[in-house]
């Protein structure tokens, strides 16, 4: 069973290979960005070693550390966003390519069962793509920390003291495996349509699966003047109960004109308790289950010929 | 004799159309069957039925197991091709050979690489980079490394060549029959089998036309080439079909005993083949 997943999760990667394809390639264009960056700002040599002057004598720990953790965060978002559409992307075609080019009836003669194939790809979605976003992340993080470091020493700053000292790698890095897969979580009773989308659709599974969550919230609209579906869709893609004890506002300390330095930890501001009870959470994750039940039967009961 | 599959009464509908039609028949231990039929006969539904591709109603039991319900444990000991394009395009042999290993528990490799090792497929290939001989012979070199009691084939040789289509059934004699294995064939191409068949199975509108060995064949029809008054003396006694050729009367004849048409004329046994189109023809008749 077991031995039988990681089989089936290998050949994911071999058919897919967008899955850490395209992470890596966005790793390598924001280092290469960043290296840009840096390449272009020493031009205006002086303002650089005034900067690095500055940050090393005038700015607070707190506030070079909050400086480093939003650039972090950017970083992170973009990946998470790489992620998101990467999901989209692999859901949808997971059980559709092997239609689409008839090599299910080959897969099907193997002693692998249609539940073991459909969850195989679930797992994949919530729990490999994930994997790799975070490990892009740390990469990426890693890569351009120590570009930065180098660039610095060369410019005669202390990186070690401007850069290494300032950075609570742990902490964001923590911070963004944990959002990274809560988002997978809170996010799952998509997965779950899109693979019960691929499994059904005769064609054109993008279209297939987004014209639905637009046309029934309109004519919900219409029909019933209400707007329950619109709200159950389209509010999850706002804030998830990981982040409602969130408040920028106290990030600063106005009295002080400095940054609060215990609330600069990115962990301390998520919620992972309120999020584990929160029960929409498990009615996604139901719904998901539901609709990953569906695909199953699909791939099972569907006579291809 | 072990049945291998037995089906009892078995139909399919797909709405009112009864694609199989309560059918039922044996295959024993060993045995290579063929089946055939016309486009739409029924062949492909009671083969999918058969690899528990689909459900059905009647009995049907393969290896012992309810195909439909059981297909796991099924697909441990049963192998098919349904047809040359069904290999992934996108995967390499290498990884190819690498999941079958992970998944089948009968399957060996090793035997699967002595066997390829004959062909031009190279293990760092795609499937998509082989060409249509090719990705049958990796098919088969893998059908044939598993350790399986009964291999199901649907139109294998379908859009092959000639050369590859010999070399197929060549191989599948010399390297996967062994006389405990059990095949079960379909093919437009009666010829090629013909001799390789142990049994044969006519199917049309979903029934079974005939099922019979090929040993007794020679003794339930035959053919008579006839013309004139002796070839109307023959047709009274019930010929299933009759067609010209070149001028002559060619009946065949199905349970009549041989000895009373000696004198109208030279019989023999039909192909497969003729004796195929003789039953559709005759029962639609």
């Amino acid at each position: 069973m077991i031995a039988n997943q990681l089989a089936l999760i290998r050949r994911e990667l071999w058919e897919h290979r967008s899955i850490y394809v395209a992470p890596i390639a966005v790793a390598i264009i924001m280092s290469l960005v960043s290296l840009a960056g840096m390449v272009t700002a020493s031009a205006f040599d002086n303002e650089v070693r005034l900067a690095i002057l500055g940050a090393s004598n005038m700015v607070g720990d707190a506030e070079r550390q909050a400086a480093l953790t939003v650039y972090f965060l950017g970083t992170s978002w973009v990946f998470l966003f790489t992620l998101a559409i990467l999901t989209v992307f692999y859901t949808l075609d997971s059980l559709y390519a092997e239609r689409k080019d008839k090599s299910i009836l080959f897969w099907r003669s193997l002693p692998v069962t249609d539940a073991e194939t459909v969850i195989s790809k679930l797992l994949t979605a919530i729990i490999v793509l994930p994997l790799v976003a975070v490990a892009a992340i740390v990469a990426t993080h890693l890569v351009n920390l120590v570009v930065t470091s180098i660039w610095i020493s060369i410019k005669g700053g202390d990186a070690g003291h401007l850069v290494w000292g300032s950075v609570a790698l742990l902490d964001n890095w923590l911070a963004a495996l944990v959002v990274t897969f809560a988002s997978a979580m809170w996010m799952s009773p998509f997965i779950g349509w899109f693979l019960f989308v691929s499994a059904f659709t005769k064609r054109m599974p993008l279209l297939m699966a987004f014209m639905p969550l637009i046309l029934v919230p309109l004519i919900e609209l219409i029909v019933l003047r209400s707007s329950y579906f619109a709200e159950a869709v389209f509010g999850r893609g706002g804030m998830m109960p990981l982040f409602r004890g969130m408040d920028m506002e106290e990030f600063f300390d106005e009295d002080h004109m400095a940054v609060k330095e215990e609330l600069i930890r990115l962990l301390a501001h998520l919620d992972i308790a309120q999020f584990l009870t929160s029960p929409s959470l498990w009615a996604g994750v139901i719904v998901c289950g539901l609709l990953t039940t569906a695909a199953i039967y699909v791939r099972r009961y569907r006579d291809e010929s | 004799m072990t049945s291998l599959v037995t089906a009892r009464n078995v139909t399919k509908r797909f709405g009112d159309l009864r694609a199989v039609d309560n059918v039922s028949f044996e295959i024993e231990k060993g045995k290579i069957m063929g089946l055939f039929g016309p486009n739409g006969a029924g062949k492909t539904t009671l083969l999918k039925a058969v690899l528990g591709l689909t459900d059905c109603e009647g009995q049907l039991s393969v290896l012992g197991l309810d195909p439909f319900r059981q297909r796991k444990e099924l697909m441990r000991n049963i192998c098919f091709i349904a047809d040359v394009a069904v290999l992934p395009r996108w995967i390499r042999v290498s990884q190819l050979l690498e999941f079958i290993e992970s998944t089948h528990p009968n399957f060996s490799r090793q035997r699967a690489e002595e066997l390829l090792s004959r062909t031009k497929v190279r293990g760092d290939a795609k499937v998509r980079e082989l060409s249509k001989g090719m990705v049958t012979q990796l098919h088969l070199s893998i059908i044939t490394a598993i350790d399986a009691r009964l291999l199901v084939l649907d139109e294998p040789t379908l859009g092959l060549d000639i050369i590859f289509r010999k070399e197929f059934y060549g191989n599948l004699l010399n390297d996967y029959f062994d006389g405990e294995r059990t095949i079960l064939i379909t093919t437009h191409q009666a010829e090629e089998i013909e001799n390789l068949m142990t049994d044969i199975m006519f199917i049309n509108d979903g029934r079974i036309l005939l099922d019979s060995s090929m040993e007794t064949l020679p003794d339930k029809y035959f053919e008579l080439i006839s013309s004139g008054e002796d070839a109307d003396r023959a047709r009274q006694l019930g010929p299933i079909y009759e067609r010209d050729v070149f001028g002559k009367k060619v009946m065949t004849f199905e349970g009549v005993d041989r000895e009373r048409l000696a004198g109208l004329g030279e019989t023999h046994t039909p192909s497969v083949a003729d004796l195929f189109v003789a039953k559709v023809k005759g029962a639609a008749a």
